[in-house]
């Protein structure tokens, strides 16, 4: 989960004065940190519950838990790790409210990206197939083994991380991801 | 179809997704398997698929700044002006009505 994304010395230190002033009730100062991670917020929520609305409303309620917690927010962490387990949580919370198996797309810009290999349009043709057979097979998982499938596969968390953030254990998330992927490799092959 | 591809499958998948070797009671026989083999490789594009997501974002809905900021206004404003009278207001009523139901409470002789 540590997104490594390479960051300059400047922005993380912007970033936790930014933190340390919005820790301190400076809503201006959530609001910019709110403006640098909305974007990522809402993708997760996009990816675990499918729905545009309901991901709106998931990051939304993620924003505002995380305002509530920023005092407890240590710093430990990076903050948008932080973020993200309050939006798998959220993404959970809204789910169980909705009470109902929602028909989901995982990512409707699987197809939108332009693929690797665009200069060669045999690969890129190839690689545009893969990835709608690859949605469609994340579709038909159920919501539980899709999202281990994207906490691990898409973001990198760790067993240990995933079975927090669900509240289940290490081993039932092992187990869960195991079947999905024999489920997602199934999928594919069958589609193929 | 084997029955052993079938068991392998979910271990194929893994090893293709992590990048370790399939376990070791399986892997005589992924090792000489075209169907084995052709799953895993199926499953190890769909991994980099996958794992290309992370740094790929959807953009959030314009007005979900200023959702998430109203909230907050709203938030603090109740937390300023009513918190404090609703939590003695609360605090008043549950003594009242242990008091009361003290009192009805049906006593031995």
């Amino acid at each position: 989960m540590s997104n490594p994304a390479d960051r300059s010395q400047v922005e993380i230190a912007r970033e936790q004065e930014l933190v340390a002033r919005a820790q301190s009730g400076d809503r201006a100062a959530f609001a910019a940190l709110l403006r640098e991670h909305q974007d990522e917020v809402y993708t997760l929520a996009r990816r675990l519950v499918g729905d545009p609305h309901m991901a709106s409303d998931v990051a939304q309620e993620a924003m505002i838990r995380a305002w509530r917690a920023l005092p407890k927010f240590r710093g430990d962490a990076r903050l948008s790790t932080w973020l993200y387990r309050i939006t798998v949580n959220t993404a959970w919370t809204h789910k169980k409210r909705a009470g109902r198996h929602q028909t989901t797309s995982i990512d409707d810009h699987l197809e939108v990206a332009a693929p690797v290999g665009a200069d060669h349009p045999e690969m890129a043709g190839e690689l545009l197939e893969l990835r709608g057979r690859l949605r469609l097979a994340l579709d038909d998982l159920p919501d539980a083994q899709r999202e281990v499938v994207v906490l691990k596969d898409i973001y990198g968390w760790s067993h240990g991380e995933i079975a927090e953030s669900m509240g289940i254990s290490v081993t039932a998330a092992k187990v869960r991801l195991h079947r999905a992927r024999a489920r997602l490799a199934r999928d594919l092959e069958e589609s193929a | 179809m084997s029955v052993i591809c079938e068991v392998a499958a979910p271990f194929v998948a893994n090893s293709a997704v992590d990048g370790r070797d399939v376990v070791s009671p399986l892997r005589a026989h992924t090792g000489s398997c075209l169907r084995c083999q052709a799953r895993h490789a199926a499953m190890s594009r769909a991994a980099r698929q996958l794992a290309a997501l992370e740094g790929q974002r959807i953009a959030a809905p314009a007005d979900l700044e200023w959702r998430v900021m109203t909230s907050l206004e709203g938030d603090l404003a109740i937390s300023k002006t009513w918190a404090r009278p609703v939590t003695w207001l609360a605090a008043a009523l549950s003594m009242a009505a242990a008091i009361v139901i003290w009192r009805l409470k049906p006593r031995r002789a």
